[in-house]
């Protein structure tokens, strides 16, 4: 690949912006849309663009922060800005968090894979091909997992649209009244709530220093920004238009519902053609994810060559992942709970940071 | 990951055999918590063209089961390969099982199962659903599945049937909303010995005769559905009427006769097209409220036994439209008339516009559009264009002819 030779293991805007896109992006296919109906109603695409606009200016706070450290990730940063002991704590925290979206988020992909597509494949294979799988890209690094998601990108696009396209095509438009959904109030409420939707955004900081240049990654980060904020937009206001507020409600994963139910001229199954495409991104999101866990863990405790955590990190997710009975259930309250916590952490980090660093005088040199 | 997918999920298309159509009923045994299930199986062998086999294209097993999805361990115990709902076409309930107040219960079954996809078709049959397969035998159509296929799709062309509303995911969505009422398509394989007038259409499924050497299965108008259970039928005519308001079923071109108001005797027959969409307003926040519908009709008159000169005759024509427009008028306004007093419900989608009014979702189900639509002031306008006059548009003067 020519990004090897000249950049050194660095990963350009390409593979940048696919990474935020499947990694962001495959949330408008699993359970989270319909946490978002539960809260907004009929109102949930107006839900994601209030979350746009409230998490605006934490992610702005970031790309600013990154472009006056040059050369530092973000948890330099911290380290930096707080110093060593509240860095620390700091680091840890969201070294918790990741691994807590990691164990949660793995069982609901398990449960989606299994409840969905294979249903008497025993729930413990697929957990293991999915941590294994993810274990793998993860220990090649993050410019391994960026050209993948770069090559693939195109594909999982395509196969959006089309179920998009289809979705507005047969839907009804009407469905999306009424207008303001579970009304004003709620909606200002869940935005706030759901905001942690995007913390994956803090996370990429993470990463800064591995992208080619300061530029690249803040251009990188808006591209993202704007294209999974517009995904988020139709899919929801197509899941709606297809089945109404009343029946999506009552679907855990609505976009596997989708597939289901539409019908591509004389092919009925076309599920099945959209499904390898939503498995090998949640496949790159998982490599992610465990990277960044791991790199997270050699940050904290100075091990530099952090790759070999990874499966480690891997075996501890999936036998957590798999001690809850019904992961469906369980994992999706606990979910909540956590999505509700870490709002205020995402939304205020960056501010944080960027006080400090105003505060230090960094801005002025 | 493909991979797994042979490892434990895998059978053999050979090893299953294919439910192309379930049948739901009350059970015989008394018992509250049994149904009786029958499953109409397809012989794969049958989907080849030119396939020459002596077996039968189809093979049906009916018994008493707590759900159709336990059902299918049971059936097992007869038919020899794995039951699977993969090529599922229809799924039909007897009308004493869907007037049933429990009936939903098991409706609902089907989202549990994964084989059963949303967008099955959904028919009620006046009779018990093991009789209807047995006695439905399509002399031209030997394949079952795509009899099916078949007759819904063209039976709706025709607006006597509303099939694009009546699947499983329509009838999940408007059970839900709890606004408006739910279509299904309605069919028989009896003949009925009722007789109403000796217009075309005002005809329910089994009261058409016919004679020959065809099949005794007949599809007119729907069932209608409050809440998941059924309360009453539309005719054919009246389920046309409902297409023809309700923006969301689609209809091809309808055959429709109508009283000629130039010679009793007759009557003129014309094809009916809707190009544009029904207009409806809503004034809800009146506490006297009303809706008033514009409902825009193209026609194409066909036949005129009269033999009046409709073609060239603008007078003559303007009267034509009127008499249609007061026709079809009337036709609508009996049709919401009953749906005010006897079902207290409306099946044309109008809730979903209604909501276009309310701001919140909350607002909307305060209102209670179930409740409140009995009361409200419907007021239908017709406007019919007349097109053509099919292939020749002038027919000669008879009584000049018959000198």
């Amino acid at each position: 690949m020519n990004s090897m030779d000249s950049t050194k293991g660095k990963i350009g805007l390409k593979e940048l912006v696919a990474l935020i896109l499947l990694d962001v992006g495959t949330k408008v296919a699993d359970d989270t849309p319909h946490t978002f109906y539960e809260a907004f109603g009929t109102a949930a695409w107006i839900g994601i663009l209030l979350i746009g606009l409230i998490t605006l200016i934490p992610i702005l706070l970031l790309t600013k922060l990154i472009k006056l450290y040059q050369d530092k990730n973000l948890i330099d940063i911290i380290l930096h800005l707080f110093g060593k002991y509240i860095g620390f704590v700091v680091l840890f925290i969201l070294w918790i968090m990741q691994v807590f979206a990691n164990i949660s988020n793995s069982a609901i992909y398990t449960d989606i894979i299994g409840t969905m597509y294979f249903n008497r494949t025993p729930v413990v294979v697929i957990y293991v091909v999915l941590v294994a799988v993810a274990a793998y890209g993860a220990k090649k690094g993050v410019e391994y997992i960026g050209s993948s998601a770069w090559v693939i990108l195109f594909w999982v696009i395509l196969s959006l649209l089309v179920v998009l396209g289809v979705t507005f095509v047969q839907g009804e438009f009407t469905y999306i009244f009424p207008i303001l959904g579970t009304g004003g109030w709620e909606i200002v409420k869940g935005s706030y709530n759901h905001s942690s939707l995007l913390t994956d955004f803090l996370y990429f900081g993470f990463i800064a220093s591995n992208v080619k240049n300061v530029s690249i990654f803040n251009k990188g980060i808006w591209i993202g920004f704007s294209i999974v904020l517009l995904s988020f937009l139709l899919a929801l206001i197509g899941y709606v238009m297809l089945f109404d507020y009343y029946g999506v409600r009552m679907f855990d994963y609505p976009y596997h519902e989708t597939i289901r139910y539409i019908e591509i001229g004389f092919l009925t199954n076309v599920e099945l053609l959209f499904f390898p495409f939503w498995l090998i991104s949640s496949f790159i999101r998982f490599s992610f994810y465990l990277y960044l866990s791991a790199l997270l863990f050699g940050a904290l405790f100075k091990i530099k060559h952090f790759e070999y955590i990874v499966p480690a990190l891997a075996a501890l997710t999936m036998l957590v992942g798999l001690i809850p009975e019904s992961a469906i259930f369980s994992m999706n309250r606990l979910r909540v709970i956590f999505l509700n916590v870490i709002a205020p952490v995402f939304l205020l980090l960056p501010c944080l940071l960027w006080i400090t660093a105003k505060l230090k005088g960094d801005f002025k040199k | 990951m493909p991979i797994l997918s042979g490892c434990w999920d895998q059978t053999s298309i050979e090893e299953r055999a294919y439910v192309v159509a379930i049948g739901l009923d009350k059970s015989k045994s008394g018992n509250e918590n049994q149904i009786q299930v029958t499953y109409l199986l397809a012989n794969p062998e049958f989907s080849k063209k030119e396939a020459m086999t002596n077996e039968p294209p189809m093979e049906m097993i009916t018994f008493d089961t707590n759900d159709l999805i336990v059902g299918k361990n049971k059936a097992n115990t007869v038919i020899a390969k794995e039951i699977s709902f993969n090529l599922l076409s229809v799924i039909l309930v007897s009308e004493e099982f869907a007037k049933d107040k429990n009936f939903i219960r098991w409706m609902y079954d089907t989202t549990k199962e994964r084989e059963i996809k949303r967008n099955t078709p959904v028919i009620v049959t006046k009779e018990e659903t093991s009789i209807f397969f047995k006695q439905n035998h399509p002399k031209l159509e030997s394949r079952i599945h795509k009899y099916y296929d078949y007759t819904l799709k063209y039976g709706s062309e025709a607006g006597m049937i509303p099939n694009s509303e009546s699947n499983l995911g329509k009838y999940y969505r408007t059970t839900q909303a709890d606004a408006s009422l739910y279509l299904a398509i309605y069919g028989t394989s009896e003949k009925s010995n009722y007789s109403r007038s000796n217009e075309e259409d005002s005809l329910m499924a089994g009261e058409m005769k016919f004679g020959g050497e065809t099949n005794k299965v007949q599809f007119m108008g729907s069932a209608v559905f409050k809440e998941g259970k059924m309360i009453g039928k539309l005719t054919g005519e009246e389920t046309r009427a409902t297409v023809l308001l309700n923006n969301t079923l689609k209809m091809g071109a309808i055959l429709a006769t109508y009283k000629d108001p130039f010679d009793e005797r007759y009557r003129i027959t014309a094809k009916l097209l809707k190009k544009e969409k029904t207009d409806v307003k809503m004034d809800l926040k009146n506490p006297m409220p009303t809706i008033d519908v514009i409902i825009p009709i193209y026609l194409d008159i066909l036949t005129q036994h009269s033999m009046i000169d409709y073609a060239n005759d603008a007078p003559k024509r303007e009267r034509l439209k009127q008499s249609i427009e007061e026709e079809i008028t009337d036709t609508f306004n009996a049709l919401i008339k009953k749906t005010q007093e006897e079902f207290k419900g409306e099946p044309f989608g109008w809730a979903t516009l209604a909501r276009k009014q309310f701001l919140t979702i909350k607002e909307f189900e305060d209102y209670d559009w179930m409740k409140t639509y009995p009361e409200i002031d419907v007021n239908i306008k017709v406007k019919v264009n007349i097109g053509n006059f099919g292939n020749q548009s002038e027919v000669p003067d008879l009584e000049e002819m018959r000198d």
